[in-house]
């Protein structure tokens, strides 16, 4: 689990230094409310979990034959569970989208314009201090500002659902500020590709 | 064609959701009959202690013995004690007479005849009156002949209250006592008894994980059924999903909750049955629906949905007809977690529509402006009693109180004690009693307290985390809302 998920963070980490390379601004290195994308939970998780497939050849060059792309042999689950899409974080009480959540949902875009055939489903949580009531509402916002930040990068909406479990499912079930840090965000789970 | 749109209806719930488990059998009503002592019929002697067992602002001390069961088989002596631990668990926990501690009572040799009852040393433990309850079994059912007698006077024994009780189940002694509790203090005491009422409420202790999800707190929670006093812990529905928000439907009779079954949240309507449930709020993955309310004569059912972009509540008709959005006229905040007035002519709601979550109250055919209840901290999980009171759940986090507003002052009281963090309150029948969730006790749990006082902490649940407690109707059907029974002891 620990090693997927450092994997996982040097890919994102090269991913954003190719988007700085096309061009774009480089990323600023922002004492940003996002923890590292699901590191390892403190919790012990009972379910085995087979070793990830590491994301061989990132990113994907545009001359490169489509039938060799990374992902092409992963399943849904397989994708879900080495979290390709990345997780947005959000500030307490907030859905708003700060600056390293618009890179998480750059690369996020990138990812789906180059996979046009999968389709998922933007899932907005929550921490445990909310009200259970309040978090409903609250994470069917957060999983609705994913969504339109995703649609204004030009994802089509019919690749989109939502769904807001509020803070029925946290990623980590621990009851501290890393944990609810962690738990405060918005999903991707691919559903169909 | 309203019957047509009920079975297409029906038609989804079998696609995609399997009922609630096989229903427990309702239990066959007891009969009570009053009984009179024959050789000594009651005399209108005006002795304190005669005015003492029906006087409010006292509580008659009483001591339960074991039923007496001579001559019968071991499953009716097993029932016989039952029968005095639950009888004395419920007068105790509605705290209109005091009972003597069954421990302490416990040496006192039972008495085969009303006349060999040693009154002497019920008198030394505290008791005026004693209960004398005999039992006869016949076939699958037992009858049960109880008279509560004086402990004082010269000579003591005499009796005060008597009733017959038949019809109780062998398989059920624990409802028979329920419900010879709810007569005794309905009868003596004109108090609406709760005993055989039931809470409702999520729980994940099956830790069912989820298909397709990989992070480690996606525990599924299924909703699960208890008396009130924690007997009989039994899971209502076995899908293996995220199901929350369990409230019962008039009379007991079923349950309406929020499902994620599907993949995303809808409302799902189940008969105890054995049928699947219906889904009136014709939930899609565009349409979602969750935190669903009865209206108090089952007719309609108040829910919130982000179906128009921010979360509004809803109206629709059990039969999945006229949905309509009662606070439309608020597009940028969030309305939810609706609750009936007792009567069903008025909602209550959270809206953030003033930059923090707070109580509203509109007329539940959505005519006229809503008006705020609270304006303090965040505010949520409203339940409407039937005592002219709301309870809610107060404070930001990560600890929450129970708080409740008379709306006759519209003053607002903090309950709970701030041990643990405490929420979701749902207020007993009678409104004497609040169940909630709290975390006093390590993980999330249900426990009780008493109304108004804030005080008597039960515990209900032991294992899992449960959460979204709702406080069944009495069975029955009886209302509360124009009822002295509503009387609550100060």
């Amino acid at each position: 689990m620990r090693n997927a998920f450092s994997r996982l963070t040097i890919a994102a980490a090269v991913l954003a230094m190719c988007a700085a390379c096309g061009g774009k601004k480089p990323p600023t290195t922002t004492a940003s409310s996002a923890p590292n994308p699901f590191p390892a939970s403190s919790a012990t998780d009972t379910t085995p979990v087979s070793t990830p497939r590491p994301p061989d050849a990132l990113p994907v060059p545009p001359d490169v034959n489509p039938n060799t792309r990374p992902y092409d042999n992963l399943s849904p689950d397989d994708i879900n569970k080495q979290a390709i899409l990345k997780p947005v974080f959000f500030a307490y009480d907030s859905d708003e989208i700060d600056e390293a959540g618009r890179k998480t949902l750059d690369s996020n875009a990138q990812i789906l314009k180059e996979y046009k055939g999968w389709v998922l489903t933007v899932e907005g949580h929550c921490d445990e201090r909310g009200t259970p009531e309040y978090n409903l509402s609250l994470g069917d916002r957060r999983a609705q500002a994913a969504k339109t930040y995703l649609l204004s990068l030009g994802i089509n909406a019919d690749r989109l659902k939502t769904v807001s479990y509020g803070k029925e499912f946290p990623y980590n079930p621990g009851h501290d500020e890393s944990s609810w840090t962690q738990n405060r965000r918005a999903q991707f789970m691919v559903t169909a590709k | 064609m309203m019957l047509k749109h009920l079975l297409v209806v029906v038609g989804v719930g079998i696609a995609t959701v399997t009922g609630l488990t096989t229903p427990a059998p309702r239990p066959a009503e007891i009969v009570a009959r009053a009984t009179q002592d024959p050789a000594r019929p009651p005399q209108k002697q005006q002795s304190e202690l005669v005015l003492a067992l029906d006087n409010p602002s006292y509580q008659p001390r009483i001591g339960i013995p074991d039923f007496i069961a001579t001559g019968g088989d071991a499953e009716l002596q097993t029932a016989a004690k039952m029968l005095a631990d639950v009888l004395a668990a419920d007068l105790d926990f509605e705290r209109e007479f005091l009972v003597v501690d069954r421990k302490a009572s416990a040496a006192i040799p039972p008495a085969a005849t009303p006349e060999a009852i040693n009154f002497d040393r019920w008198r030394q433990l505290g008791a005026d009156f004693v209960v004398y309850a005999t039992m006869r079994r016949a076939g699958a059912e037992f009858t049960v002949d109880l008279k509560l007698l004086l402990a004082r006077g010269t000579p003591p024994g005499q009796q005060r209250f008597g009733s017959e009780y038949s019809k109780c189940a062998m398989s059920n002694p624990r409802y028979c006592a329920h419900f010879i509790a709810d007569d005794m203090h309905m009868k003596i005491r004109q108090v609406l008894g709760v005993a055989r009422t039931k809470i409702a409420f999520a729980s994940d202790r099956d830790a069912t994980r989820q298909s397709g999800r990989f992070d480690p707190g996606s525990i599924g929670k299924e909703i699960y059924i208890s008396d009130y006093d924690g007997a009989n812990q039994r899971a209502a529905t076995a899908n293996r999903s995220l199901n929350i928000n369990p409230t019962w439907l008039p009379d007991a009779r079923g349950l309406a909750y929020a499902s994620y079954v599907s993949k995303f949240p809808d409302i799902y309507v189940s008969l105890f049955d054995g049928r699947p449930p219906t889904r009136p709020a014709g939930g899609t993955d565009a349409i979602q629906n969750t935190l669903p309310a009865v209206s108090p004569d089952g007719t309609r059912i108040a829910f919130a949905s982000g179906r128009g972009g921010r979360y509004d509540v809803y109206l629709v008709n059990r039969d999945g007809s006229n949905p309509r959005n009662l606070t439309p006229n608020t597009p940028n905040s969030d309305e939810g977690a609706p609750t009936w007035s007792p009567t069903g002519s008025q909602i209550a709601f959270t809206s953030d529509r003033t930059g923090t979550n707070q109580i509203w109250v509109v007329s539940a055919d959505g005519l006229g402006l809503p008006k705020r209840l609270t304006s303090d901290q965040h505010s949520d999980a409203p339940t409407w009693s039937s005592l002219n009171y709301i309870a809610f759940t107060l404070g930001s986090g990560p600890g929450h109180d129970i708080a409740v507003i008379d709306l006759s002052k519209m003053e607002v009281r903090v309950l709970t004690d701030g041990i643990g963090s405490n929420k979701q309150p749902t207020v007993a029948p009678n409104a004497r009693h609040i169940a909630f969730v709290t975390t006093r006790w390590g993980r999330e749990q249900i426990g009780i307290l008493d109304y108004p006082t804030g005080k008597s902490y039960r515990r209900v649940t032991e294992s899992g985390n449960n959460t979204f407690p709702d406080w069944s109707p009495v069975p029955g059907g009886t209302s509360t809302a124009t009822n002295k029974t509503a009387r609550v002891p100060q």
